[in-house]
């Protein structure tokens, strides 16, 4: 045996072996031990260490939760400010300019509406360098002091889901029945009461517009970055903290709030289908 | 400023407007009194319905004028539209409940008052119980029911024009007379002028004191005359003649075009119990009456004559039909000149 080992440390075959011996004991002998062998034991306690860091990290994430821990209440309450008021300002703003583009025929008409298709598609980052070089201390609107705070983020938003608002109103006012016109203008309706009734017609294919671009403020983080910056106690969003957290490897934390973040677009379409039940009710 | 007097509401004046692919609507004049009731009638696609949007002032002529009280319409904001309401022919019903659909003329007017009385009032005039269907959702509705609500949402409104297209088609049996009922008596008590088209010519003959009817395009008459449609042929002695499904022919003069539309004014036409024989007319089919009316204000019966498959519209005074001893039913001779059928 030992002239053996000699002889193969001489032909410099010693480690393949070893590695034959290994292979043999776990292929043939553990088996019939019927126990585990230390291989298996190793895999297993690594996999459970991995599972038990997701796993803390939801426990952890409840607890910063149920807590009330006030750093991640702040990015909730900036996010839900935030979005809430570029949804109000795209709301104000699109849904006359989508029945306009719905409703009249003008010329040129066809490609404003192809253009804000077009605009649906806008990447957030792309938004968030446009409006990133208006505000900015060198830009043309950089006397306004915006860049940075939660105006300036609404304003960025309000520039990313203006075109989801335009465009999904436009479709539904298109797809109204063409007998509604001449019904409100004979029942004697003029002007808004036209504007006002056709937009309750559509109510449905609204309240999916506005949900939809609610989704899409909510979840954006390329805009909320470059023009809030991310900062603690102020402009710091749900997605911005996500993605800062993950980064430091802080994953509980990005749990938490990526519970809140699916949460609130839970709550949002739950509430939708219970507005489309009341009222159909 | 155009002034054409207090009695006739409207006047309209060369109106040439396109409508669905190739017709063309052409009226070179027409003049509806205030507070009359005008009946329209002729086939399907010869205008009526876009006449009437005209005269409701939902689409604009392609060329022509409109006086509406005397006054020029579609010229900067002079738009007489308010007082005009008109029902189409598949109506549309908001998005809301029989009740506010019904309420929402004099909302849009800003007349709340009272506003629960009258749209139930008006409900009842259609024969729609307010308490079950006033809550009743748009899509809770029947056919025949959505054209009672939306009747009862323009009768409500009361306006200076009633525009009517078809309000009788596809509602039951059961309620035609209300609706008939409510349309007259709304129209009657609050002077309403009324233009409507049915495919009832009895009872538009009935409550009508004029008639216009269309074909392709034009009016070609006063709803009293026959209507002959081409093709016309070359036949003997310098006459032109088209063929009955049954193979009867009818005699013209030389018309200016093959596919020409000719009238006969019904007073042109005698009815006679036997064959004639040494008479100078072309034109002598034998037919069955298949319908007798007497006219409220004048002493004359439209009676009507089915001929193969064209039914001839005659008049008559009641003594005369009497002294022939007519009823429906009985056999006839029609007898007219090939000269009296006038080309359109």
């Amino acid at each position: 045996m030992i002239t053996l080992l000699i002889q193969a440390l001489k032909e410099r075959t010693l480690s393949i072996s070893f590695a034959a011996i290994d292979r043999l004991v776990h292929h043939s002998i553990i088996p019939s031990m019927n126990i585990n062998s230390y291989r298996t034991e190793e895999a297993l306690k690594k996999l459970k260490k991995k599972m038990d860091y997701i796993f803390n990290g939801f426990i952890e994430a409840f607890k910063l939760l149920f807590s009330g821990d006030e750093e991640t209440f702040s990015a909730i309450f900036a996010t839900l400010k935030v979005s809430s008021a570029s949804i109000t300002v795209s709301l104000i703003i699109g849904l006359p300019c989508g029945f306009i583009l719905g409703y009249y025929d003008f010329p040129g008409r066809k490609y404003l509406k192809t253009v804000t298709d077009t605009l649906l598609s806008l990447p957030t980052v792309v938004v968030g360098l446009f409006v990133y070089s208006f505000i900015s201390k060198r830009g043309p609107l950089g006397s306004y002091n915006i860049l940075f705070t939660i105006t300036g983020i609404v304003a960025a938003q309000t520039v990313l889901i203006l075109p989801i608002v335009i465009s999904l109103t436009a479709s539904a006012i298109e797809g109204l029945d063409r007998r509604l016109r001449l019904t409100l203008i004979t029942l004697g309706a003029r002007g808004k009461q036209i504007l006002f009734s056709s937009l309750f017609e559509a109510r449905y294919a609204l309240l999916t517009a506005a949900v939809t671009a609610y989704g899409r403020a909510i979840s954006e983080v390329g805009v909320s970055m470059m023009i809030g910056g991310n900062i603690k106690w102020h402009t710091r969003t749900i997605t911005t903290a996500i993605a800062l957290e993950s980064g430091k490897g802080e994953f509980a934390a990005g749990i938490a709030l990526g519970v809140v973040l699916l949460t609130i677009a839970f709550s949002v379409n739950f509430a939708l289908s219970f507005l489309k039940k009341i009222s159909n009710a | 400023m155009h002034n054409n007097g207090i009695s006739s509401l409207y006047e309209l004046k060369d109106i040439k407007h396109k409508y669905g692919s190739h017709f063309c609507l052409d009226i070179p004049h027409l003049k509806i009194r205030r507070g009359s009731f005008t009946g329209l009638t002729g086939p399907n696609g010869s205008g009526k319905s876009t006449l009437m949007r005209i005269l409701s002032f939902l689409e604009k002529p392609d060329s022509g004028s409109i006086y509406y009280k005397g006054i020029l319409q579609y010229k900067g904001d002079t738009q007489a539209g308010n007082n005009t309401a008109m029902l189409i022919q598949e109506p549309y019903l908001l998005k809301r409940t029989v009740f506010e659909n019904v309420a929402y003329g004099l909302k849009v007017r800003g007349i709340r008052e009272n506003l629960n009385d009258t749209v139930c009032e008006s409900l009842e005039l259609v024969g729609l119980e307010p308490d079950k269907f006033g809550s009743r959702k748009w899509f809770e509705l029947s056919g025949g029911e959505v054209k009672r609500v939306a009747l009862a949402s323009r009768l409500i409104l009361k306006p200076e024009v009633l525009v009517l297209d078809e309000p009788l088609s596809n509602i039951d049996p059961m309620s035609i007379s209300i609706i008939k009922e409510a349309i007259v008596n709304v129209s009657r008590r609050h002077g309403i002028t009324l233009i409507i088209s049915s495919h009832d010519p009895v009872w538009l003959n009935l409550i009508c004191g004029d008639i216009l009817r269309m074909y392709d395009g034009t009016i070609v008459g006063d709803g009293t005359e026959n209507i002959l449609t081409g093709p016309w042929f070359e036949d003997i002695d310098g006459l032109w003649s088209k063929e009955l499904a049954g193979g009867e022919k009818i005699f013209a003069v030389k018309p200016p075009d093959k596919n020409s539309i000719a009238v006969l004014n019904p007073s042109e036409i005698i009815i006679s119990l036997k064959r004639q024989k040494d008479i100078s007319a072309q034109n002598m089919l034998k037919g069955r009456i298949t319908n007798m009316v007497s006219l409220e204000k004048r002493d004359a019966l439209k009676i009507d004559v089915e001929v193969q498959d064209m039914t001839f519209r005659c008049s008559l005074t009641q003594h005369a039909a009497g002294e022939l001893n007519l009823i429906p039913g009985k056999k006839v001779w029609l007898i007219f000149k090939a000269s009296s059928l006038q080309w359109q």
